[in-house]
């Protein structure tokens, strides 16, 4: 239940960000940014959110559960203009299977950022990489097995920055790591997506 | 997802442009001449003026009369103050994010319709499917090749020639494409959303709807007036739809300006081929009934040479008919960042983005990619230059025909109403190709006598890790040589040969591998473009 509620929250903050702008969008355009504009061409911001995972794959039967734990997203980047940042995004998330076992997930993306207003500080994000699965899922062995899907993130969420160089963020993503065979000791598990969706606050340093 | 009426969506979009929400919805930038106007409502937007006696019937839409030949003249232009209304030149488009949102809405929401007068069980969206989208995640889909490789990416092309058509940059409007992608995935279809959709709709919409836009741009001319103007709108709407609907919409279809500079190319070449192919098989050298083509190829802007940071300013594109597929290849490989190097600037690099769909016996393949490649132009003699060029890439999504191992032929398609019982557009598998991210490389020369084509030699190889599918690592490679000659004016005549190798490597436990090499050969016309 709690999966689904985080769910509705990631969705709630799109819709609600979304109308803001658009009622935003009558206003003169092109209004300087806080504090004059930013300092530099850097992007980079840093922060915790929460985070529900849901694995799935296409010849399973069952319903697979919401699994709930904490993750870092990083960026960095340059600016490429007033309504763009460029750059790559770390997002790493540890879920513990229902056995106890552990998967750790870091999806390393290159991403755009799009502010469609430039005086706000709504924004949108997309991007598209590598997802690197670290699972002990019903392992004998000692070592976890390591492996390799594609990654696709999209996201928004809404910049605060009250000073010309810091500030923070609000934001709320959906990764997919869609990784093929999910590996374990006995079977793999065919054509297995993996959705985590996060919603969080991060730190942007400009 | 889902089977989509791409066809029907030329005549669905008329409407997009005379629904009065989005007049309604961006009052403050509606196209205002600087001559002061009482406010119109969109009753007489759009006035149908009932012929007199002997009078030819003509309609009056915007400032755009349509229908009688003596309302051709052009009327004398009042200078308007382009700057008020947010258009970046004067032959540009007005600015208007929120009318670029809601108009790639409306596409969807078109798309929909169309689905869902067609019959389509996955048309039948409700608050509890989008709900049931959203909190299940991203799956991959079952759809056909075709549907997934270019009625996807055409789809995206939309939503990306709405963002240029009201003003938008480049990658505004690529943003504004995924974000179409996005809300078709999670609100336009029934279907769980799908991760290969929304990269093809996202990619493969980008190349296709900055090609399109920029093609648009060659069909129209803007200081013309008349009959030929009218055609020439009409023709350049017909590439890009959204962009000639709101021309026709804000008057710009009627109005004397030069275009927009960034859509003037430094060169365009291009030229037409027709004729026949053979193709062999791995028993057969080749077959001895040929098969007729058509292909289109056109390089627009100075791909070899120059610094830029504009985003398609040059171009490659090559579309065939015919040659065993009605159609059977579309190529779009657009500049996003040009920069010489070396001695003199005689290299030259360049950032591409490239969309690809082949289908041959040998392979069908679909792919969206990002390549640099280094080149260089040098001069054989007077009037003979060669250009060649490497690239290598990474592809972010890849598909690839393949059979599960232990089948070695496809089955006909299921007959409409005849499969499983999910209903129509429902597609339930299996799927006959696989997806994965991969690598692209390749090298090619072309050599040219007085800046017309006369031979070509072109390598390309790919790779593609199948990450949905049968598992496995797929790799095809092409190589294929060219002669033209010219024979009078514009006309001239060739002939190529073409061998094309596919490896595919299983992972099962036998390790299976599976080889499959064709060689093909042509003979065509040749009409040039410059």
């Amino acid at each position: 239940m709690t999966g689904r509620l985080l769910v509705a929250l990631v969705w709630m903050c799109l819709v609600w960000l979304m109308p803001a702008d658009a009622v935003a969008q009558s206003a003169p355009p092109a209004q300087p940014a806080p504090e004059g504009g930013p300092a530099s061409n850097l992007w980079l911001t840093g922060g915790v959110a929460f985070g529900t995972l849901r694995g799935d794959c296409q010849t399973c039967e069952e319903e697979f559960p919401y699994r709930h734990a904490t993750s870092v997203l990083v960026n960095a980047g340059y600016r490429a203009n007033e309504r763009m940042d460029v750059g790559a995004e770390v997002f790493w998330m540890p879920v513990d299977s229902e056995g106890g076992q552990q998967i750790n997930t870091t999806h390393i993306d290159a991403v755009a950022q799009f502010r469609p207003w430039a005086s706000q500080g709504f924004f949108v994000k997309g991007g598209a990489g590598m997802a690197f699965v670290r699972n002990w899922v019903d392992l004998t062995a000692q070592d976890p097995i390591n492996q390799k899907a594609l990654s696709v993130v999209i996201g928004t969420g809404w910049a605060f920055r009250p000073a010309q160089r810091f500030g923070f963020q609000v934001f709320a993503s959906q990764h997919v790591a869609a990784i093929g065979d999910l590996q374990q000791a006995e079977e793999n598990i065919p054509d297995v997506v993996g959705n985590f969706w996060s919603i969080g606050v991060s730190v942007v340093i400009r | 997802m889902g089977r989509v009426t791409y066809r029907a969506l030329f005549v669905a979009l008329l409407a997009l442009c005379a629904c009065p929400v989005g007049a309604a919805a961006q009052p403050a930038e509606a196209v205002t001449p600087v001559a002061p106007e009482t406010p119109v409502s969109i009753e007489t937007l759009m006035a149908i003026d009932p012929p007199a006696s002997n009078e030819p019937f003509k309609v009056k839409w915007r400032d755009v009369v349509f229908g009688s030949d003596a309302d051709l003249a052009q009327e004398p232009q009042k200078p308007y103050d382009w700057v008020s209304e947010r258009r970046a030149c004067e032959g540009c488009p007005p600015r208007s994010v929120g009318r670029a949102l809601w108009q790639t809405t409306a596409i969807n929401v078109i798309y929909e319709l169309a689905n869902l007068i067609r019959g389509q069980v996955t048309a039948r969206i409700t608050p509890k499917t989008w709900w049931d989208n959203m909190s299940h995640g991203w799956v991959w889909d079952l759809d056909d090749f075709e549907v997934n490789q270019v009625g996807h990416p055409y789809q995206g092309n939309n939503y990306f020639t709405s963002g240029r058509a009201n003003g938008l940059s480049f990658y505004e409007s690529a943003a504004l494409t995924a974000f179409g992608s996005a809300t078709w995935e999670y609100f336009g279809e029934t279907n769980l959303p799908s991760v290969n959709d929304f990269i093809n709709t996202t990619l493969g919409g980008i190349a296709l709807g900055e090609m399109f836009h920029r093609a648009s741009w060659l069909v129209r001319d803007t200081r013309a007036t008349g009959r030929g103007r009218r055609w020439r709108e009409i023709g350049a709407l017909a590439l890009d739809p959204l962009t000639g609907l709101n021309r026709f919409r804000t008057g710009d279809a009627n109005r004397m300006t030069d275009k927009p500079p960034d859509m003037v190319p430094s060169s365009i070449e291009g030229f037409t081929s027709a004729g026949v192919l053979w193709r062999g098989s791995e028993t057969r050298a080749v077959n001895a009934t040929g098969q007729p083509f058509l292909e289109l190829d056109m390089l627009y802007g100075n791909l070899q040479a120059g610094e830029s940071k504009t985003p398609y300013d040059a171009f490659t594109v090559r579309l065939r008919f015919g040659g065993g597929a009605t159609f059977s290849e579309a190529r779009v490989r657009g500049r996003l960042l040009g920069e010489p190097f070396g001695g003199g600037g005689k290299m030259q690099f360049t950032m591409m983005q490239s969309y690809d769909y082949q289908a041959n016996d040998a392979y069908r393949i679909g792919s969206q990619s990002i390549e640099g490649a280094v080149g260089t132009t040098m001069s054989l003699s007077t009037n003979t230059a060669v250009w060649f060029a490497g690239w290598g890439g990474l592809t972010v999504l890849g598909a690839i025909d393949s059979l599960p191992l232990g089948v070695t032929e496809r089955p006909p398609p299921e007959e409409p109403g005849t499969g499983g019982g999910a209903g129509q557009g429902v597609s339930e598998g299996p799927r006959f190709y696989d997806y994965g991210p991969g690598s692209t490389y390749g090298t090619f020369a072309l050599f040219t006598h007085n800046r017309r084509a006369i031979a070509a030699l072109l390598y390309e190889g790919r790779h593609i890790y199948s990450l949905d599918g049968v598992r496995a690592n797929h790799f095809v490679q092409r190589a294929r040589i060219d002669a033209m000659v010219p024979l009078r004016g514009r006309l001239g005549l060739g002939a190529s040969g073409e061998y094309f190798f596919r490896q595919s490597f299983y992972q099962d436990e036998e390790r299976t591998q599976v080889e499959y090499r064709f060689p093909q050969f042509r003979a065509y016309f040749t009409w040039s473009i410059e």
